[in-house]
């Protein structure tokens, strides 16, 4: 069996807040269950692979984000690779051009994004800076809580065929509506980074199980249950619940 | 042309009123100062400075004035280089070292600039460490002779949203200062740099050993992927989009060398280590140089600096000595992390307003390369890290408390701290 391919996609235009790390958690958590796992990081420029399982956009500045449009349009290998089921994970900057329309610039000139997620960005009323809890509903339809920090000034909405990720209880969020991220058959857009899958394991190895189509078996981390506890303490303690 | 180190300052002018103001402000911030010791809080400089520039808001500009100044800014770098300025003009001034005042302690925003400049009134000579973003403020009031800027990275991004944002206030206030604006020592292999020094007079270029280019992947200027392009020695960064393209050099950094203008070869014999050093020696050693002070001075001074404001120090924590060193990004983790040669090594990591309250940059840094040791994570997110760590396989142990964490290490142990467990440090052997 050829292994598992994580794809990061141009991690110096994407990369801003430590997001390459989502891409290490999840071929480390493959790792540790014995599953052959590869870890590609494309750079602007260089043609994206068709043959991944997992592909991952981060955050950025204005002209970064536009950069990478160009460069995922122009290669086209990203959406053949969704055509055939693999997953995109896209955090903060990443979400927003995955998205039909985000904003750049101090006149707030309107940039078509992937079109890949059914949601459009436009500025703010205020910055979103800070620690941000959700809650997400599993496919089990069990509940667990999303722990990260926020850091985006575009505020998102969903259309008809996104669906949200989670709720917020603390945070801001897609645009202070209680929605975090989007979810639109195997794209997930969000915006906590932390980065987000290394602070929420249950979420990372939800992208895994689409992309393998097979459940993945427990991983138990203590010292990650012990990080998960004081993050989600220190949130509820200091944060503003909506 | 180097300016003459005898020339003295133009002297302040200000108006009576102002000045008994500016007088009862410094009088009453000596005195927030003085309680401040006595009550055991630490050197008294930060409170001093609040009270005197809340008492008289122009503070910062008033106290400017008189004095011939030579600026440095940057994101990593800065404390260090300062002191290496500082050191050389020193030795340049030789028994004339009473003009020149300094910021040493890194106080480097407005107040603590005007108190570093209050208690030394008769000093005519000023070598500032300058914070990001005072730098526009530095430059339309102090009118410094020179502005070092060393390089720019991501930094305490939940505050400065946008890298290039404080770039861009810079090349305004370059701009409006025109022909009378300061003359530039800039890093020419940061992009950042050059584009926000594009807007000055007069710029001196030093190609350095800069190790950390992540934040340079696109033109300031157009927004063009940049260009690596192979030449003798290091590569060259070009845009393919416009004209921006790396600086021939007047400076230049060769392994532990600084090869001068004249293409003459310097070695700096620093005490403070690593190669990112010897370029910060070389951003030094031409502001030095064209503040008036000769290359055998300036390099004399620079010797003498081994610990500026703590870094690099070493102290006793019990029968442990630690060697404390800075880090606060990713860039500066970059130069720290290869220094620490330490078995375990201590890594303290917090996140108030001061270290940046987001810390996904742990993810950014090659904790990879520490395999083979074990790491002894403190700082209140010292869990954060531990979970980096054990996505690395680096081995690990958590102990929250600096102290415990350092005395528990052995005799000898290197410590990298982010910047608020640093001066917890510092604080703690009192060094600070």
């Amino acid at each position: 069996m050829s292994p598992v391919e994580i794809v990061l996609v141009y991690q110096s235009l994407l990369g801003i807040y430590g997001d390459r790390g989502n891409a290490m958690v999840l071929r480390q958590r493959l790792a540790w269950r014995g599953i052959d796992a590869t870890l590609t990081v494309v750079e602007p420029g260089d043609p994206v692979p068709s043959t991944g399982s997992v592909y991952l956009l981060g955050g950025g500045e204005d002209a970064a984000q536009i950069s990478a449009v160009k460069g995922l349009k122009a290669d086209g290998h990203l959406f053949d690779a969704l055509d055939r089921g693999a997953v995109l994970f896209a955090v903060c900057a990443g979400f927003q051009i995955a998205g039909n329309t985000f904003t750049v610039g101090e006149q707030d000139d309107v940039i078509e994004g992937l079109g890949l997620l059914d949601v459009d960005t436009r500025r703010g009323p205020v910055r979103a800076v800070g620690e941000i809890l959700t809650r997400w509903k599993r496919p089990d339809g069990s509940e667990y809580l999303i722990t990260g920090f926020e850091n985006h000034g575009g505020f998102t909405t969903l259309g008809a065929k996104a669906k949200p990720l989670a709720s917020v209880e603390i945070g801001v969020g897609n645009a202070n509506d209680g929605i975090e991220g989007a979810v639109q058959g195997t794209v997930v857009g969000t915006y906590p980074h932390g980065p987000v899958l290394a602070r929420n394991p249950a979420l990372a190895d939800h992208l895994l199980e689409r992309a393998l189509g097979r459940d993945l078996e427990p991983l138990p981390l203590p010292e990650l249950d012990e990080l998960r506890r004081q993050r989600i303490a220190a949130v509820r303690k200091t944060g503003t619940r909506r | 042309m180097p300016s003459s180190l005898s020339t003295p300052a133009a002297p302040a002018s200000l108006s009576r009123t102002q000045r008994l103001r500016l007088w009862t402000a410094v009088r009453l911030g000596d005195a927030a100062a003085l309680a401040s010791r006595l009550a055991g809080r630490g050197s008294g400089a930060s409170i001093r400075g609040q009270v005197l520039t809340r008492l008289d808001p122009d503070a910062f500009a008033e106290l400017l004035q008189g004095h011939r100044v030579l600026a440095v800014s940057g994101t990593n770098g800065k404390t260090t280089t300062t002191s290496l300025v500082a050191a050389a003009v020193r030795a340049g001034l030789g028994a004339q070292a009473a003009r020149l005042v300094t910021n040493s302690d890194g106080a480097n925003l407005h107040y603590g600039i005007a108190s570093a400049l209050s208690q030394q009134p008769r000093a005519d000579i000023a070598v500032l460490e300058t914070d990001e973003r005072v730098v526009s403020d530095m430059i339309a009031h102090a009118r410094p002779e020179i502005l070092v800027l060393l390089n720019f990275s991501r930094d305490q991004l939940d505050r400065h949203h946008e890298i290039k944002a404080l770039g861009r206030s810079w090349r305004r206030a370059l701009d409006a200062a025109g022909a009378s604006g300061p003359t530039i020592v800039a890093n020419a292999c940061d992009p950042l740099v050059v584009w926000s020094a594009g807007t000055a007079a007069r710029v001196i270029w030093v190609e350095t050993d800069t190790v950390w280019h992540a934040d340079g992947a696109l033109c300031p200027a157009c927004g063009s992927l940049l260009v690596r392009v192979p030449s003798a020695g290091r590569d060259r960064w070009d845009c393919p989009g416009c004209e921006l393209t790396q600086p021939a050099s007047d400076y230049r950094v060769d392994g532990g060398t600084v090869v001068l203008p004249d293409g003459t070869t310097v070695t700096p014999d620093l005490q403070v280590p690593g190669s990112f050093n010897v370029s910060n020696a070389a951003c030094a050693l031409a502001a030095a140089v064209e503040f008036g002070i000769p290359v055998e001075a300036a390099l004399t001074g620079m010797h003498t600096v081994t610990a500026p404001a703590g870094r690099f120090a070493t102290a006793q924590f019990g029968a442990t000595s630690a060697r404390l060193l800075l880090a606060k990004n990713p860039a500066g983790w970059a130069e720290a992390l290869p220094l620490a040669a330490s078995d375990p090594v201590v890594l303290a990591i917090d996140s108030v307003a001061a270290d940046g309250r987001d810390v996904s940059w742990l993810w950014d840094v090659d904790y990879e390369q520490l395999a083979g040791r074990t790491v002894i994570c403190t700082g209140p997110r010292a869990q954060d890290l531990a979970v980096r760590l054990s996505y690395a396989g680096v081995d690990h142990r958590v102990e929250p408390d600096l102290r415990t964490a350092i005395t528990g290490a052995g005799p000898t142990v290197d410590v990298i701290a982010t910047y608020t467990p640093f001066q917890a440090l510092l604080k703690m052997v009192g060094l600070r």
